[in-house]
């Protein structure tokens, strides 16, 4: 199948289970190149399986998964790397026995080199905006939660990716910090970086979402823009709680 | 950073300063000096002191930087002194016998670990269970070469000894030029210095850090797009071949090799010698290696039967009080009374 370039995820009749449980059933997931899309859903509705299964860290047990124009189905993790995916955790994990400069030093072997103009820009841009110096040698386990958040985004933009995948960036954040971290993700967006973000947080969600894709129990529950989710009956009672 | 000196000087490994590299070199001075200031058989005793560090700096290598550690690396060890004492031995009066005996050997050596290693790390063993297999690796091959006494376990001219061991190992040569004695002293030395300095320049280059990283978390290096499973097998590959090199040197150093020097307690030295140096620096396995060597070689030609057991204590205070090893914990220390000597007196 020859995958439209416009489209930066597609996702067929993707299912995982484990075990007993349902983490990914029948998602058809697909984001346009350049969009910043929001994925939101109640704990253990498969977002960062979903996630997981982008990346290679999880293998569907059945579907197929598209990534900027290539069948990753497949691939090993490193190999959609390469192809211009990035990826941060829920649970930070940058170098922490390393300091901020190897932390950022150590991504640049395997930078994708043709995204090298653009990808350098939105790096200089986060560095600067969260005040992150790369010749620092503190060590990360020293730094500040918001501080290690911030790195472990720097580490992914020093690959030059055309799609990041964010999971939770702003978990833990006091709202300035978040403030910020919205404010960099839109400015990287709008320079035609596709972004993907798993978070809990409504007000982020709206501040910088152009779409929202709502998964519950491993399936696409409703997906369209901040408002129509807002407004969605079925949403508001399973996961905003509010009737 | 790239170059040979930027290389050498990084921050991988303990001894960055001015001072630190005056030391180095008076240390390395005396080193070449000790020969002409003691016996033959004290500077005999001294290569076999050195010839181990190849094998400990391996395993600070893989285990240390890499976090992937082998009980079994004395496999590649033996399989490098057997291989060297079957070609060495069948060219017996050929001058380019004990060349080809190094080469054979060393091949040999990279070859196993090379498929031993792909199929580890390509099947994404846990890390938790490589240590058994190379331990089984190694295990089996002692319990192989044990087997092999009588005439029918020879390869051409050379028998395999059995439990005995394969005996009459020629000395290394270079065209006419036999290395024993003094000259094999340096040769040691010479081997020792270049795979100190050639894997600190590997461990300070983005390669290095790329394992390091790999220690660190696995997951996360392969989601910044390195194949980690490639980079686990070289450093694999290369730490067996210093082993092998050690091998090498140790059956032309004795000129024999037996099936004990793979079995379960010299499996176990060169993670003891890494531990108690200090996992996270070469020149910490280099001295602690040579250090208990020493010690070992000491208390065993005293008649001393407890050597071992000494030496396994040494392990567990180690692991218990110094888990970052006592070389480091001494240089760290060192290095904060240096830095606090240094800095102005408060007014």
């Amino acid at each position: 199948m020859v995958m439209d370039p416009a489209v930066a995820i597609e996702t067929q009749s993707l299912n995982k289970r484990f075990g007993g449980v349902v983490a990914a059933e029948n998602v058809n997931f697909k984001v346009l190149s350049g969009e910043f899309r929001c994925m939101i859903g109640p704990n253990g509705a498969g977002k960062s399986t979903l996630f997981a299964m982008l990346c290679g860290i999880e293998s569907a047990d059945n579907g197929q998964i598209f990534v900027l124009g290539h069948d990753v189905t497949r691939m090993q993790a490193f190999e959609r790397v390469k192809l211009g995916v990035g990826l941060t955790f829920q649970t930070n994990r940058a170098f922490h026995g390393l300091s901020v400069h190897e932390n950022l030093t150590i991504p640049q072997a395997a930078a994708k080199l043709e995204n090298k103009e653009a990808g350098q820009a939105r790096l200089e841009f986060a560095l600067d905006a969260f005040e992150l110096d790369p010749n620092d040698e503190t060590k990360a386990a020293e730094l500040f939660h918001n501080q290690l958040q911030w790195l472990e985004i720097a580490m992914v933009l020093t690959g030059y990716p055309s799609l990041i995948l964010l999971d939770e960036p702003t978990a833990g954040m006091a709202s300035e910090e978040t403030l910020k971290t919205a404010m960099v993700l839109k400015h990287l967006n709008s320079t035609g970086l596709t972004t993907v973000v798993v978070e809990h947080d409504m007000a982020f969600v709206k501040d910088v979402a152009q779409t929202v894709t709502v998964l519950h129990q491993g399936q696409i529950f409703a997906e369209g823009s901040v408002a129509d989710i807002t407004a969605h009956d079925d949403v508001r009672r399973v996961y905003l709680g509010r009737a | 950073m790239s170059t040979v000196a930027g290389l050498i000087s990084g921050g991988a490994d303990i001894g960055r300063t001015r001072l630190f590299w005056i030391g180095f070199a008076v240390i390395v001075l005396l080193f070449l000096l000790y020969p002409t200031q003691t016996s033959a058989f004290r500077v005999s005793n001294a290569s076999f002191y050195l010839l181990n560090v190849p094998l400990g700096l391996g395993m600070a290598l893989l285990w240390g930087y890499c976090g992937v550690l082998s009980f079994g690396h004395v496999a590649y060890f033996g399989i490098a002194g057997y291989i060297y004492g079957i070609i060495a031995g069948n060219m017996s009066g050929n001058s380019f016998g004990p060349l080809a005996g190094v080469a054979g050997g060393l091949l040999a050596t990279g070859f196993v670990a090379g498929v031993f290693g792909y199929f580890v790390f390509y099947a994404r063993v846990q890390k938790w269970i490589i240590p058994i297999l190379t331990l089984v690796l190694t295990l089996l091959l002692e319990t192989f070469l044990g087997q092999t006494a009588g005439y029918q376990w020879r390869v051409g001219s050379v028998l395999l000894g059995g439990y005995n061991g394969m005996t009459g190992i020629p000395w290394f040569q270079l065209g006419g030029f036999v290395f024993e004695g003094y000259s094999f002293y340096y040769l040691v030395l010479a081997v020792v210095l270049a795979c100190y300095f050639g894997l600190r320049m590997l461990v300070n280059s983005s390669f290095g850090h790329v394992i390091v990283a790999i220690r660190e978390d696995e997951l996360r290096t392969e989601l910044l797009g390195y194949d980690i499973r490639a980079r686990q097998w070289v450093v694999f590959v290369l730490s067996a071949v210093l082993a092998g090199l050690s091998g090498l040197l140790y059956v032309q150093w004795g000129n024999y090799i037996t099936p004990s020097q793979v079995g379960l307690l010299q499996a176990a030295l060169p993670v003891i010698w890494t531990a108690v140096g200090g996992t996270t620096s070469l020149l910490a396995v280099v001295i602690s290696t040579f250090a208990l060597n020493w010690v070992t070689f000491t208390l065993s030609s005293q008649g001393n039967q407890y050597a071992m057991v000494i030496i396994g204590a040494l392990l567990v205070v180690t692991m218990l009080f110094f888990p970052r090893g006592i070389v480091v914990m001494l240089a760290e220390r060192l290095g904060r009374l240096m830095t606090r000597r240094a800095a102005p007196s408060q007014p």
